[in-house]
């Protein structure tokens, strides 16, 4: 024990002064964070604005849409339409036969189409108008927010939780007597492997975790975006996410005889694309992979650990958590036994 | 060329590696680029993408869902609040609807009929609270002796009135598969910064190292061949990488391609190659360390993609952010990209201020390799 102790002090001075850990871990996640806030901060803030209808004093339905709470009329004449439209002060024209003038399609024109339609159609009826109950509402609506562009964020969180594959890239090159000066040394020593091993992964989790809990914090105290509500939850994904990623830097680190830098490539690669599915670069990858590929969304690491993420705080549920964990860790259990097959028994006759 | 051939030969011997990374980039690009939106030639209504659940499964409820079914794209979905939910906030649903069994109960007692999931901030809830409301009301309205006359409603929902869309011509040619080639081509250059600046970088780790330095000084290959052949090498491993993107858009636009402008964007993404490809030269210049090169990689495409407009368009990005797009040659290449024109003079400015970003970066990089040199 006292052994695996003094290795951790070791290895956490040498993972400290590593200037690019300290770079991946903590540095690139807040500027990435950063970018992610300047670009989608505005289309996060949603809020329902008025349908803006031209129309001339005289039409015939222009104290109907008066009443209207959800749309602004603007009383203009035929000849401004034109500029109103390409100005974009207006969503459309109503002229006088109720046909309608556009620029574009849309939502707010679509709307518009479907209210003077129904002006029509209940003319079309051929009822009594006073018998339409105009403000009769059928339907009970329950409110929930959407926001697909907060996901960005959980799926920042849950690939930099991951990011301790590079520490475990760092420790596997440690102890292997063909990657690193250091190797040579332990591996003529009789100095157990497996002690070098486990204060590695202790020491990579850990310093990961710092890095993360300083990106929480920077998330929430500097961008003011509150993303983890139930704490207790959130943190068991964020530990499981950081084991998983300990131990496939570790995996990758002892699995074949490439140099640390094409290690370290491959390391990029995989985080990378496993977050690019998971949504980081926008929301309709994930949507598209959850709508056409449902299992690769329920199997890969990064969107188990984002989907849980969110579901949890912005949506209260824990339904999934369960069934997250387990894949997790089978996953950390299962690289780490290859790892192990990797690593035993092995010498090196020359290097 | 005795750099070039090492250079070359180095670059084959990483080609998994280059591989992996090409490969991993273009799968990120198509999968992209295929939710480009799909643009009509003319005006179109906005359908919702709605679930129902009908509990009830009676004659109105039936032609309740008919006619939302001919107004909206309907999408699977559960009885499940946490499902739903889920489906509203990541936006795969509009609304989601859900009919009771006492529907027609209600719809007589002119109660509250039908339950509705939807993001109330949004016109999407408006409009989907009018089309029931509309619908419940003109079957109200039709109600005698204990009956709906459901038919008579329908024929009323069929009365529609026209549309006129203003300077349809221009603004509507082709947008579906300008749009496609908008995302295609954003994307790619996202790519190109990210493996220009690894992939070379890889190569050039090795001509990093201290040894080989050393041998190369006092050897009697001038330093401005060295460079010139290293820079061939580079334009080489990039043009190869280019090509790959380039024919991969041809192939899948095919004949389309003489309907679009797409030279506009052949040129453009040339261009644009060139310019990063002086900034992978200068970043080399500046350090030859492998872990900093991939950083800058990372750092670098992220960072230009995201404030640029290549992940969000460039008109939904802050004022600030776009000041500060303005210094990197990725916020022209977009602008270009977006910009309908009719002949290069349209965008005549921003290829050129990618050009001068090319010199800029290639001037700064032949200055410190000199520096560098000397030292």
């Amino acid at each position: 024990m006292s052994n695996i102790i003094r290795n951790c002090m070791y290895q956490g001075k040498n993972l400290f002064r590593e200037g690019s850990l300290l770079f991946w871990s903590v540095i690139y996640p807040i500027i990435l964070a950063v970018l992610f806030y300047a670009a989608f901060n505005g289309i996060m803030d949603s809020s329902l604005d008025d349908i803006n209808i031209g129309i001339e004093e005289s039409n015939e339905i222009f104290h109907v849409l008066e009443e209207m709470d959800f749309i602004n009329v603007h009383i203009i004449t035929e000849n401004e339409v034109y500029e109103k439209l390409d100005n974009e002060e207006i969503d459309a024209f109503i002229d006088s036969n109720l046909n309608l003038t556009v620029d574009e399609s849309g939502i707010n024109q679509t709307i518009i189409k479907e209210v003077v339609e129904e002006i029509k159609q209940i003319i079309k009826l051929n009822r009594p108008i006073d018998g339409f109950e105009f403000f009769v509402s059928y339907v009970q609506g329950k409110n929930q927010e959407a926001n697909s562009f907060v996901v960005i964020f959980y799926s920042l969180i849950a690939m930099v939780s991951t990011y301790g594959i590079y520490a475990g890239i760092e420790t596997a090159s440690l102890v292997q007597a063909n990657l690193s000066n250091l190797g040579i040394r332990i591996n003529v020593t009789p100095l157990k492997k497996q002690n070098f091993l486990i204060a590695g992964v202790i020491v990579s989790l850990l310093m990961n975790l710092f890095a993360n809990t300083v990106l929480l914090l920077f998330i929430n105290y500097i961008l003011k975006i509150h993303l983890c509500s139930d704490l207790k939850h959130s943190a068991v994904f964020i530990l499981l996410g950081n084991l998983f990623g300990v131990i496939l830097g570790v995996f990758i680190g002892v699995s074949n005889k490439k140099s640390m830098s094409v290690k370290t490539l491959i390391a990029i690669v995989v985080t990378l694309l496993l977050s690019f599915l998971s949504g980081m670069m926008g929301p309709w990858i994930k949507i598209m992979i959850d709508k056409y590929i449902p299992l690769l969304a329920r199997i890969n690491p990064i969107s188990i650990i984002s989907n849980n993420l969110y579901r949890i705080n912005l949506l209260g549920s824990t339904k999934s958590v369960g069934e997250g964990a387990v894949i997790l860790l089978f996953y950390c259990i299962v690289l780490l036994f290859l790892s192990y097959i990797f690593l035993r028994r092995k010498n090196n006759d020359s290097l | 060329m005795t750099v070039y051939r090492y250079f070359m030969k180095i670059a084959i011997r990483n080609r998994w590696t280059i591989a992996m990374y090409v490969i991993v980039f273009f799968v990120m690009t198509v999968l992209n680029s295929s939710n480009a939106m799909k643009r009509e030639e003319s005006f179109v209504e906005s359908r919702l993408n709605i679930g129902i659940i009908d509990n009830c499964n009676s004659e109105m409820s039936n032609s309740l869902k008919d006619y939302l079914k001919d107004e909206n794209n309907i999408v699977d979905t559960v009885e499940d609040e946490d499902y739903i939910k889920e489906q509203i906030f990541l936006e795969m649903a509009d609304a989601v609807i859900i009919i009771p069994d006492d529907f027609d109960e209600k719809v007589i007692n002119r109660e509250e009929s039908v339950l509705i999931y939807k993001d109330d901030r949004k016109p999407q809830a408006i409009q989907i609270d009018n089309q029931i409301n509309k619908f419940l009301g003109f079957a109200n309205i039709t109600y005698e002796n204990g009956t709906f006359d459901l038919d008579y409603v329908n024929e009323a929902l069929n009365e529609s009135i026209e549309v006129h869309v203003l300077s349809s011509e221009d603004k509507f040619k082709n947008l579906g598969l300008n749009a496609w080639l908008k995302f295609y081509f954003n994307f790619t250059g996202y790519v190109i910064i990210a493996l220009y600046v690894a992939v070379i970088g890889v190569v050039m780790s090795d001509f990093g190292d201290e040894n080989i330095d050393n041998r190369r000084r006092i050897s009697s290959k001038r330093f401005l061949e060295f460079n010139r052949e290293i820079y061939l090498g580079q334009l080489t491993l990039a043009a190869a990488v280019a090509s790959i993107f380039i024919i991969a858009s041809i192939l899948f636009i095919r004949e389309n391609i003489w309907s679009v402008y797409y030279v506009k964007y052949l040129v453009n993404l040339v261009v644009f190659s060139f310019s990063i490809l002086c900034l992978t030269f200068l970043i080399n210049n500046i350090t030859r360390n492998k872990y900093a090169i991939t950083a800058l990689s990372n750092v670098l495409s992220l960072g230009t993609s995201f404030i640029s407009g290549v992940m969000v368009p460039q008109e939904i990005l802050g004022e600030k952010v776009l000041v500060i797009a303005k210094f990197f040659p990725m916020y022209y290449f977009v602008k270009v990209n977006d910009s309908i024109v009719s002949s290069f003079s349209d965008v005549g400015f921003e290829l050129f201020m990618q050009l001068l970003f090319a010199v800029a970066f290639l001037l700064i990089g032949l200055i410190l390799s000199k520096k560098a040199q000397r030292a």
